[in-house]
């Protein structure tokens, strides 16, 4: 590992926001840190940058220690959520402050300053005030201040959230753009599982300041280790072996020994629905959202979320019959709201 | 756990780190000021209320409190802030309401005479008050009549014009919390502007009236220039200090008056503080200011009512600017400036001396300030909090008590800080402590509004404090240091209470020149030199509003060029 964070812990007067969160970053990799508000993740990447102290574990960078160094000596770039960027500078200034403090010569500042500018690809705003930008630009011209460094890590806290739906979208993939372009090892906290699946190499969930669990995309939404993220990676169908037992029997077969107590997730897309006058389940709803349609399904042990894309297969009213493959369901620890699972 | 897993964490730790000093500097430095020049004189203010000879005890206390010049002098301060408060309080609202809550046009005029009382030494309010209805006055001889001004009613004007700019500016500042949606709502659900007056507008206003309250009662019962002026055989606790000290000697009874007068201060202030807090937490963000509709009724009353408050505010000033060219009250009133070739020792000089202890007080106690902000945002809590409320305590400190801590303090030989004594220095140092709590407060509402945020970035970026501060955190809050220097500068210019037992016979300042002008009946010169004082002052709001106008504008034209 390039970062490693060992038994990070955190405390404020009776309330722990870190409990021993241990996590590492590649060379290279884009990891999304992922939770609720208050998961601690926040916590988390500014220990590691270096604006809040350990109460207990160590972070280590190429394995050399880093808890007794302040943060402007990690040569570390950070954005922020709120963009940050020095109200009295012109953009220029903002990007090339971190090459001024290191004291490189000016022409050599402004060639950096030209080439990020292109690089986030607003080549013509170097000398307007930040406040002269849209929040967009803003954070990109955030983005280029960070890394005109050449950051040994990347740290960006919630840098889309105060922005619109399509800034949103697209900044997150000139932000993975530039990040695999420079290689750069980056660490993104974000609450938002759409934004983590679509850039993360490696997502991190957290909850209530421990990691719930750690791995690709796609091992998180396919195969959640608890409620939690089953619960958090978009809609799931969570059932108690009973009533998968009722509804799916097909099923139980995949169930792993375990003494704890355990749910079957089933994603709204993995349910197959065939219109059936016998059927044991009636569709309730349909939303239509574009590219799929969501159907709210009653079935024999309540509520079913399914998703369908194409033709529309029933009506609301309609008897429908489900079927799921047993491939397509995921057996997840119901650790509740709680979250006190161990980190696989 | 071998050896070498333990090597690196030890090296860090050895790290000797340049901000932690630094920080350490910026706390340490206006800390050791604040201890040295308002926590060890207070104490020994204190200290000198309980020696009786050469031993400690409650004997000036039993002297004091059955003497019954003593009670007589607090029965009238009290009387005299609460009927000051009153009135100023109401007043100020009517004011406060007309400005920020009723369509009228000229509330630039209205504003701008609400704050002279400010610019000028409180004993101004006064001078004016005798030149208008004393014996000699205006308006006595106009109407033929001889109306007792010196005492209560004379006084009472006098501490009412100058304690109503702060009942106007914290009023209002209430009144502005309300806003247009709030309105907007009550408009949809029907009620009437009367009812939106009492429902809404009353309400949202409680803290600010209860607020200017306590802040109106401590100015006036510490106020120390219009009671000398104008109060006449009407004795009150801030006069009584200086009888004690300066008529009699007698040093260990004026401490026990001044702790005395120190008690409904700093009950005053405690309280104000925490309505303070309340206030703050109702506030939301991301307002949108009210605009009032034209309601002739309302409006025009409460606009009448203003001007004819405004009117007498520029009648008992300019009174004093055109008395000052009078060649001799009453008796010839044609023009002259010979007045202002000032008879008494020492002529303009104290002027020139002040104006350069208020620069120095100005620029050392802003920067005092911005040190300390600029640490205590570097500290634990735990640490931050005593010292900023210790930074917070010399607003509860009349002035007068002040300036006898100091005298008591700096005029024994028993430290070395006597060499302060009778030092322009010393007066600049009791100015700015004087006014601390004001500066540091507004400092501090600078530094809240600076995100957390740019600062984490400049240090990511590689930026140490020094660096960080240069950079980043002073041009943030440049108009909320133009504010406290400009500040600073005129509190020195004009005030009276700390500083009158601070000068000596080759250093006084201004306000104390003015006060001996008036004692030695050279009442026109008095005029006179109040007129340069505030000319200065005046002066200095122009530049004030002009840099903070210059930064706005900088500032805009980054955001739409």
């Amino acid at each position: 590992m390039y970062l490693t964070v060992r038994d990070a812990t955190k405390i404020y007067g009776n309330f722990t926001a870190l409990d021993r969160v241990s996590i590492g970053i590649d060379q290279g990799e884009f990891v999304c840190l992922l939770g609720p508000s208050g998961c601690g993740k926040t916590t988390l990447l500014r220990l590691i940058a270096g604006l809040t102290e350990l109460d207990g574990g160590e972070i280590t960078l190429e394995g050399a220690d880093l808890s007794q160094l302040p943060a402007r000596k990690r040569g570390f770039g950070i954005v922020f959520q709120s963009y940050s960027l020095f109200p009295n500078m012109t953009v220029a200034e903002n990007i090339g402050y971190g090459l001024k403090i290191r004291g490189a010569a000016k022409t050599e500042i402004s060639v950096r300053v030209a080439e990020l500018l292109e690089l986030v690809k607003l080549p013509q705003v170097a000398d307007k005030m930040p406040g002269q930008l849209s929040g967009g630009q803003q954070q990109r011209i955030a983005l280029a201040r960070a890394i005109a460094v050449d950051p040994r890590v990347l740290l960006l806290d919630e840098p889309l959230s105060a922005l619109d739906a399509k800034v949103r979208a697209t900044l997150r993939d000139e932000i993975r753009q530039v990040q695999r372009a420079l290689g750069i090892p980056t660490l993104m906290v974000t609450h938002d599982q759409e934004e983590a699946l679509a850039l993360a190499d490696k997502i991190i969930c957290m909850n209530h300041g421990v990691v719930v669990q750690a791995g690709t995309p796609e091992d998180l939404y396919h195969r959640p280790a608890t409620r939690f993220v089953a619960e958090f990676m978009g809609i799931s169908n969570l059932l108690s072996p009973e009533e998968v037992d009722r509804l799916f029997p097909n099923l139980l077969a995949t169930r792993p020994a375990s003494g704890k107590p355990q749910l079957a997730c089933i994603r709204p897309e993995q349910i197959n629905i065939a219109k059936s006058v016998d059927g044991a389940a009636t569709v309730r709803s349909i939303s239509f959202l574009g590219n799929l349609r969501r159907l709210e399904v009653d079935s024999p042990v309540g509520m079913l979320t399914v998703e369908t894309h194409g033709a529309n297969p029933c009506r609301a009213g309609e008897r429908v019959r489900l079927h799921v493959s047993p491939e397509a369901c995921t057996w997840v620890d119901d650790d509740g709201d709680l979250a006190e699972a161990v980190p696989t | 756990m071998s050896l070498q897993e333990q090597a690196p964490a030890r090296a860090g730790r050895a790290l000797f780190d340049f901000d932690r000093l630094l920080t350490l500097v910026c706390v340490g430095l206006p800390l050791l000021g604040l201890i040295l020049f308002f926590a060890y004189p207070m104490l020994i203010v204190f200290l000198r209320s309980i020696t009786v000879g050469d031993s400690f005890g409650l004997g000036n206390y039993a002297e004091v409190l059955s003497s019954s010049g003593f009670w007589r002098a607090t029965r009238h301060s009290l009387i005299m802030g609460g009927a000051t408060t009153l009135l100023s309080v109401l007043l100020g609202f009517v004011i406060a309401h007309g400005l920020y809550r009723c369509a009228f046009p000229g509330k630039w005029l209205i504003r701008g005479i609400i704050v002279l009382p400010l610019l000028a030494p409180s004993l101004v309010q006064a001078l004016g008050l005798i030149f208008l209805l004393g014996r000699n006055g205006v308006i006595s001889r106009a109407l033929g009549v001889e109306i007792e001004i010196y005492g209560f009613w004379g006084l009472l004007i006098a501490n009412t014009l100058y304690a109503l700019p702060q009942a106007v500016m914290i009023i209002g500042a209430a009144l502005v919390l309300l806003d247009a949606r709030t309105y907007e709502a009550a408009d949809v659900m029907g009620a009437s502007s009367w009812r939106q007056f009492r429902d809404l507008t009353i309400p949202s206003a409680r803290f600010g009236i209860m607020n200017a309250g306590f802040v109106c009662f401590t100015i006036t019962i510490t106020d120390f220039g219009n009671a000398a002026v104008i109060g006449g055989d009407y004795s009150v606790l801030a006069t009584e200090i200086y009888s004690q000290v300066v008529g009699q000697r007698n040093f260990n009874m004026g401490a026990v008056v001044g702790i005395m007068l120190l008690l409904p201060t700093v009950l005053s202030y405690a309280i104000e503080r925490q309505a303070m807090k309340r206030q703050q937490a109702g506030q939301a963000t991301g307002q949108v200011p009210y605009h009032p509709s034209f309601a002739p009724f309302r409006d025009l009353s409460m606009a009448a009512l203003s001007l004819l408050i405004c009117a007498c505010i520029v009648a008992v000033i300019g009174i004093v600017v055109y008395a000052s060219f009078v060649a001799l009250w009453p008796y010839n009133m044609s023009l002259s400036p010979k007045h202002y070739d000032i008879t008494l020792a020492g002529g303009y000089s104290s002027l020139w001396i002040t104006i350069l202890i208020s620069l120095a007080a100005a620029a050392g106690g802003t920067v005092a300030v911005f040190l300390l902000g600029l640490g205590l945002r570097r500290l634990p809590q735990a640490l931050a909090q005593p010292i900023q409320i210790l930074a917070a305590m010399p607003a509860a400190v009349p002035g007068m008590v002040l300036g006898l801590a100091y005298i008591l303090t700096f005029n024994s030989t028993a430290t070395p800080l006597y060499l302060l004594y009778g030092t322009a220095a010393l007066i600049g140092i009791v100015n700015f402590y004087h006014y601390h709590t004001q500066a540091f407060l507004t400092a501090l509402t600078g530094f809240r509004q600076l995100p957390a945020a740019l600062e984490e970035a400049a240090g990511s970026l590689g930026a140490g404090l020094g660096r960080t501060a240069r950079d980043i955190v002073a041009p943030f809050i440049a108009p909320m240091l133009v504010s406290v220097f400009f500040f600073l500068f005129m509190r020195s210019m004009v005030t009276l209470s700390a500083v009158v037992f601070l000068t000596t016979p080759e250093l006084s300042v201004a306000a104390v020149t003015i006060m001996r002008l008036d004692d030695a009946g050279l009442t026109s010169q008095a005029a006179a030199f109040s007129t340069c004082v505030m000319a200065v002052v005046c002066v200095a709001v122009l530049s004030m509003k002009f840099t903070l106008a210059l930064m706005r504008q900088r500032g805009e034209s980054g955001e739409t060029a």
